[in-house]
């Protein structure tokens, strides 16, 4: 198209948007083009002409202003394989609740995999996400730039990282070298936010000691409160309070909340149990001082040391009392003490509250956890069993378990005209991969269609034993 | 638990179903018959473009087809059952159960099984259904005046048409003299009543095609608009010469009239045929102004040099509900397609399906620095009114304008081209480099509909 045909096309095209007769400065060649044809057809052929001259003779530019986006990064682990891709995302889709597809994603992970960026990504917020996707939350938080680094983390290149990235170069420091981990926050900690800060201090709890007590008490200044009380758990949990706080009142209080009493007739020994209270403002109050106040002033206000508490905390009250004394002392309590108090509520079968333990409690005593949900048979339990190793469990610790009896009671008790199957992620993410497909195979017996969407996850545990 | 003729013949809603389900257990009407623990599955080949998607559970009975009928269960499905309880072996044992079928397992009712047989209504026999089948005979005096009066309705339809043609063009010469501002912000309207029009002038591939036109309008930014209105309406006025000249054209015929059957498609032996392994690019399933929803299924031939591509273009009304995908994405299999005559052919059946193949790459798309739009532009040059392209498009990459709009641009073409996408993608596919992509190109939107990246495949569909 030459220059003429693009000036009187513009024209025409003006002519027309504002309606009337754009022949007379339609480019002279196209008005020759047309002149033998009927004068009322001179404009639709004007028309046909000019239309296909914009379809064919222009070519869209790209605007100034175009943004791309950084590269994704790739991950340190395969995506899952395309042949089971399906099946990864049946799982993910019959996942009933967010606990259901982080289990999916656990699950994965533990076997080596991450997801097909468009089957499965974290948000940008995501911190439940396993470590590996760290690069993927951080390209979400990025609308653009270059790209994550690839460096060891150091105080010259934390600007370099993104929150997630670092947040996990952070924690695998601590894991080596804690004093190093601890340097690092001390030095460039304080100028981030408070919602970027919190939890990178967080990470102190992993080989957590009394040489980080300077730090902790340096932050009872910090001007986030939830930072604040972060540090004075963690003081707390090495058995020092934060200097210049004034938690005394706010423990007498709690402490008011208890009964110390005798137990024994030989060997006499104190005991503490939550008073009854009389209404909700009462428990709502002692739920709030259960957070606010740490172990070890509790302790102090009860005049008893802080072990003893827990060894002599009477479990069994009503009104969530456990749970709150539980969630105190995971947030505050020494090892010891958590140790004991898991120990006692095990024996209790104090479930719930043994739950709000489990991000203290190592590898082994999270495993005897999910063994206690399974041999108790409670279905509701299967939410409270997080952060337990995926794909550790054999066999005989499925199927002989209480819980998967009575599911599979349940399926196989199913009305002809009823399809509801009880929520079998827990078993699917425990399994491993020949547990599962002897699961498979016996709630197949017991009646469940082999293609079930509600057997996803543990087909994708059987499959993903292929490498 | 397999199926007996008994249950069959009792859940059958009616006899006609019977007999029409007795002619589908032939065998070489299915393309794909597998099965996995009282679990059937199977594609059978009907008289659309796209196959339909089967599934029975033997275990409750349950069934689902992907077939517009609104008999319960349908033909396909009733033929299924049948050939499980008379030929079992035809079914080949799965190790992996298609996606498909996973997606109708999760989708059923969690409680409350298939409608119980029927045990009312008038009786249905399978063995009156077989006779039918084998007996029915076609009367010749019937076909010479069926043919007859088909020819005269041939020729009133080409007279009704041309008249409506005129109505066309004065509509669009209207339409200038009002002013294409106005036309766009009342298109719908005016649209609405040309193609009313032309659909009682019989013209109903024209009268689609102006009632889908406001929704595209609409998809482009209120600048683009009037252009967008020149280029459509020059495009009809280039369609209706074109029928003017050649009103037995067989594209011509299609674009503006009505459709043939695929029986006659199969039958014809102009009908450019091509074997060669496809790939199921993706689908695209919209529901119309019309009623009609338009279920158009897009493959790339693999085996070819240069990029070919063809589309399974089926219509159905809305009424029967919205259909699901006739094909998974990405799959590949040996076929012979059949083109229907046309300038530029794209739209095909599949004669015969094949098996399912792996391993092959795309082919190469064209050089980064050639005109990506090259194709489109020899598809106009033959069809100037055809309305979109598909294209094989080089390495590229994803971006997006200062109102957060998507665009493709070329690998290293800062600056140079770049094609605005018709609508958002995935975000994840923005941090991606695309080592090629095809999608379709409208003349002012491109829609992707899958790519290649170091992830590999991408359903972008």
């Amino acid at each position: 198209m030459n220059e003429a045909e693009r000036s009187g096309l513009s024209t025409m095209r003006d002519c027309w948007i504002s309606g009337g007769s754009a022949l007379t400065v339609a480019p002279a060649e196209w008005q020759a083009l047309v002149a033998g044809a009927a004068a009322e057809e001179h404009e639709l052929l004007l028309l046909a002409i000019a239309g296909q001259a914009f379809d064919v003779g222009f070519r869209p530019a790209a605007p100034k202003t175009l943004t791309f986006r950084p590269a994704l990064p790739t991950l340190g682990l395969p995506a899952v394989p395309d042949r089971h891709r399906p099946l990864f995302r049946s799982a993910l889709k019959n996942a009933a609740d967010a606990l259901g597809k982080l289990r999916v994603i656990g699950l994965t992970e533990a076997r080596g995999y991450v997801s097909h960026p468009l089957d499965w990504m974290p948000s940008a917020s995501d911190l439940e996400a396993p470590g590996a996707y760290a690069p993927w939350v951080d390209w979400q938080a990025q609308a653009s730039g270059k790209g994550p680094v690839l460096e060891e983390l150091s105080a010259d290149n934390w600007d370099d990282f993104y929150p997630a990235a670092r947040r996990v170069a952070l924690a695998d420091i601590r894991r080596n070298d804690p004093a190093a981990a601890r340097t690092l926050l001390e030095a460039r900690a304080g100028s981030e936010p408070a919602e970027v800060r919190l939890p990178l201090i967080e990470l102190l709890r992993v080989n957590l000691s009394p040489d980080d007590a300077p730090y902790l008490q340096s932050l009872a200044s910090d001007r986030s409160g939830k930072v604040k009380l972060l540090a004075a758990r963690f003081l707390a949990r090495i058995g020092q309070n934060q200097t210049g706080t004034d938690g005394e009142a706010e423990a007498k209080e709690l402490a008011g909340f208890i009964e110390p009493g005798r137990t024994g007739l030989i060997r006499r020994r104190t005991t503490y149990a939550p008073k009854t209270v009389k209404n909700n403002a009462q428990i709502n109050r002692r739920t709030e001082l259960f957070d606010l106040v740490q172990l070890i002033d509790l302790a102090k206000a009860l005049g008893a040391a802080e072990l003893d508490l827990v060894e002599a905390w009477q479990l069994g009250s009503k009104d969530y009392a456990d749970a709150d004394f539980a969630r105190m002392v995971c947030a505050s309590g020494s090892d010891d003490s958590v140790s004991a108090l898991a120990r006692n509520l095990m024996q209790a079968d104090g479930v719930y509250a043994l739950s709000i333990l489990l991000p203290r409690l190592d590898a082994g005593a999270r495993r005897d956890f999910a063994r206690l949900v399974l041999s108790r048979g409670v279905l509701d339990d299967a939410s409270l069993v997080r952060d337990v190793e995926a794909g550790y469990f054999e066999q005989p610790d499925m199927l002989d378990s209480v819980m998967y009896k009575q599911t599979r009671a349940a399926i196989a008790q199913r009305k002809p005209d009823d399809r509801s199957v009880p929520d079998l992620s827990l078993f699917g993410y425990l399994a491993t991969p020949g547990a599962a497909r002897a699961i498979i195979a016996d709630l197949t017996a017991a009646g469940l269609g082999p293609a079930d969407p509600s057997l996803a996850l543990l087909r994708l545990n059987a499959a993903l034993s292929e490498r | 638990m397999a199926f007996d003729l008994k249950t069959i013949e009792a859940l059958a809603p009616d006899q006609a179903s019977l007999s029409a389900a007795s002619k589908l257990t032939k065998l070489s009407n299915w393309v794909r018959l597998e099965s996995q623990e009282g679990l059937l599955w199977g594609e059978c080949q009907g008289s659309g473009a796209n196959p339909y998607r089967v599934v029975v559970d033997a275990g409750d009975q349950g069934y689902k087809c992907t077939c517009p009928s609104r008999k319960f269960p349908c033909k396909h499905a009733l033929a299924l059952m049948w050939i499980d309880a008379t030929t079992p072996a035809a079914f080949k044992t799965a190790s992996d159960i298609p996606e498909w079928v996973n997606d109708w397992l999760g989708r059923r009712r969690k409680s409350g099984g298939a409608a119980p047989p029927a045990s009312a209504g008038p009786a249905k026999s399978i063995g009156e259904a077989q006779a039918e089948a084998e007996t029915r005979q076609e009367d010749p005096a019937a076909i010479a005046k069926r043919e007859a009066a088909q020819k005269k309705r041939l020729e009133d339809t080409r007279v009704s048409i041309a008249s409506g043609l005129d109505d066309l063009d004065q509509w669009i010469s209207d339409q200038l003299r009002l002013g294409l501002t106005s036309f766009v912000d009342a298109a719908s309207e005016r649209c609405r009543r040309i193609a009313s029009r032309l659909v009682d002038a019989k013209a109903a591939g024209l009268a689609g095609r102006l009632d889908e036109f406001p929704a595209t309008l609409l998809q482009l930014a209120s600048e683009e608009r009037p252009e967008a209105a020149m280029r459509e309406l020059g495009k009809l006025v280039l369609l209706g010469k074109a029928w003017r000249a050649a009103p037995g054209d067989a594209e011509l015929k299609r674009l503006v009239g009505s459709s043939e059957t695929r029986e006659q498609i199969i039958g014809d032996p102009d009908a450019l045929r091509i074997k060669g392994v496809w790939e199921v690019l993706g689908e695209r399933i919209e529901t119309r102004k019309d009623g009609l929803v338009s279920h158009a299924t897009w493959l790339m031939q693999m085996t070819s040099g240069t990029p070919r591509f063809a589309v399974l273009q089926d219509y159905y009304p809305a009424s029967a509900g919205r259909r699901a995908q006739a094909f998974s994405p990405g799959e590949r299999f040996e076929a012979e397609l059949a083109f229907y005559l046309a300038r530029a052919p794209v739209r095909a059946l599949v004669v015969e399906r094949g098996q399912a193949v792996s391993g092959l790459g795309w082919p190469e798309p064209a050089d980064a620095l050639a005109d990506p739009l090259a194709a489109h532009l020899a598809r106009q040059n033959a069809a100037p009114w055809s309305s979109e392209t598909a294209v094989l498009l080089p390495a590229g990459r994803l971006a997006r304008d200062d109102r957060g709009k998507a665009w493709w641009q070329a690998t290293g073409d800062n600056g140079g081209i770049a094609l605005p996408l018709a609508g958002d993608l995935p975000e994840p596919v923005f941090g991606m480099t695309l080592e090629a992509a095809a999608g379709l190109w409208n003349g002012a939107r491109l829609d992707l509909l899958a790519a290649y990246a170091e992830h590999g495949r991408l359903d972008l569909a």
